[in-house]
């Protein structure tokens, strides 16, 4: 840690000095992302080897036709999913998160006790809690293609995003881009590569991988930016648990505010609309991207899709203490609940 | 009676004819309708079905009647070939359909016979029995992704037309 952090130092000064040699010291974004992932599958395995023996639990599965089925798992190491393939095909292909023990809990994380298990989807009769998981995780998806879209000598940041409702009609993505963009505006062929970036991992299915850690191993993932840490720190302060959720998608490793949805295969249609600028920040141009996705199982006739992408197009408006210090979106219903 | 091509050339017999001779037809519908009365649901021919379903439906009308009415009780007698359904024709049916006038079946067109000969085939049943429905309930989800992205779009247009006016 100590190590890094001189590193870091050292090259902030070279970087003073000699700014044309600046480019060729930073880490190039394919060795950062490959760093990330080391640090996240070491964790991962570490996290794995936890459970050594073999441990029976007993899983009571919850849900229409389900009533009374009772799994007998492996500690540590099933996961909803697993339970999942027990039942049949369309529980598999459909889940998005499960809840355990009326918690949130994302698919694809190991099951450590006895529980009572209910997959949720987005035909459930109440899907609010799913569809902002789902909006979070196409923020995800957007900010991972961002990353990915230039060229290796830009560096991309993406910003804690803060959550906005499924009404406000696009899920948006700040990002601050390579300083020698900040005049670029992007075109209507940009727009449509990014969506073709996104569409390309939509295709490969990736699953969103949970890993939860202490934030002493969030800062080492995230040990070249700045703003991230900065974010992991806040996350974790305000987390009871003093953890926070990093989730992988292919070799991307990200933060996030709450739980992600099963796998990138669940969006369906999928655009980038717009990005905005919203004018100098503390990390320099802040811009947002903004996007529209709709699942596999609710796609959208082409006429209602259009009419829901111009809309999609505005920039969405995020009331001013949000901006300041990005809540979660059930959090920001409770403030008048508090006051009244 | 409807005038068409069809029965102008069917020079007045307009009545479908089915089984050997009327008296077969009788038996063949009371065998019909003490299976229905059985099974509340049955799958027969579009034909039979047709015929079945009047005689299904007067047969509820007496039994309203109640089981001390003589006429109600001859005429179960006769359409119920087994004697065990009488009591739930009284006890059952008619006080199910109580609030009703008419309309007590429901007939649905079903995919025609392969088996066999290729037969327009339905399925005939009373209403308001046990078994799951023959069309699907119509489920709307106000809280569904794609319902909540058009309700703000609704909201947004209905504030737009108000700010122009």
């Amino acid at each position: 840690m100590f190590v890094t952090m001189a590193t870091r130092a050292v090259c902030q000064n070279v970087q003073r000095r000699f700014a044309s040699t600046a480019a060729a010291l930073r880490p190039s974004p394919a060795e950062v992302r490959s760093q990330r992932n080391a640090v996240f599958s070491r964790e991962q395995a570490r996290q794995r080897a936890l459970y050594p023996r073999i441990e029976k639990i007993e899983v009571s599965m919850q849900g229409p036709g389900l009533e009374g089925t009772l799994l007998i798992m492996n500690k540590g190491m099933s996961t909803p999913l697993s339970c999942a393939r027990h039942l049949t095909e369309h529980h598999v292909n459909n889940s998005a998160l499960a809840l355990v023990d009326g918690q949130l809990w994302p698919l694809h994380q190991p099951l450590t006790h006895s529980c009572t298990l209910t997959l949720l989807t987005f035909k459930d009769k109440d899907p609010t809690l799913v569809n902002q998981a789902y909006w979070r995780s196409c923020v995800a998806l957007l900010g991972q293609v961002l990353e990915t879209a230039f060229k290796d000598d830009y560096i991309v940041e993406l910003l804690s995003t803060p959550e906005v409702p499924v009404t406000s009609g696009a899920f948006c993505c700040d990002v601050v881009l390579d300083p020698q963009l900040d005049s670029w505006t992007p075109s209507e062929e940009s727009l449509r590569s990014l969506t073709r970036g996104a569409q390309l991992l939509i295709h490969q299915n990736l699953a969103w991988e949970p890993l939860e850690v202490v934030p002493s191993v969030a800062l080492e993932v995230f040990s070249h930016s700045r703003c991230k840490q900065e974010e992991v720190e806040q996350k974790a302060s305000e987390s009871p648990k003093g953890t926070v959720m990093l989730y992988r998608c292919g070799d991307h490793v990200l933060l996030s505010g709450g739980p992600l949805v099963a796998r990138t295969g669940l969006c369906s249609q999928y655009e980038v609309t717009a990005l905005h600028n919203l004018g100098q920040g503390s990390w320099g141009l802040h811009r947002r991207a903004q996007g529209l996705s709709l699942p596999l199982q609710l796609q959208a006739h082409h006429t209602v899709w259009r009419k829901l992408r111009q809309r999609a197009e505005k920039l969405v408006d995020i009331p001013k203490h949000e901006e300041v210090a990005p809540l979660p979106a059930p959090d920001s219903t409770q403030p008048p609940a508090a006051s009244a | 009676m409807r005038l068409t091509l069809q029965m102008l050339i069917s020079h007045g017999r307009v009545a479908r004819r089915m089984g050997l001779n009327p008296q077969s037809r009788i038996n063949m519908l009371r065998n019909i309708l003490t299976g229905l009365v059985r099974h509340e649901r049955i799958e027969t021919t579009l034909g039979r079905a047709d015929e079945v379903r009047f005689y299904a439906e007067k047969l509820v009308d007496y039994a309203k009647k109640g089981d001390t009415d003589e006429k109600a009780m001859k005429m179960a007698n006769f359409w119920l070939t087994e004697k065990d359904l009488i009591p739930k024709l009284f006890k059952v049916l008619a006080p199910r359909f109580e609030n009703q006038s008419k309309g007590y079946t429901r007939m649905v067109r079903i995919p025609n016979r392969e088996n066999l000969d290729r037969a327009k085939m339905s399925v005939l049943e009373y209403k308001g029995n046990p078994f799951p429905p023959l069309y699907p309930a119509r489920k709307e989800n106000e809280l569904t992704l794609i319902n909540q992205l058009l309700k703000g779009y609704r909201e947004e247009r209905a504030q737009q037309l108000a700010a122009k006016q």
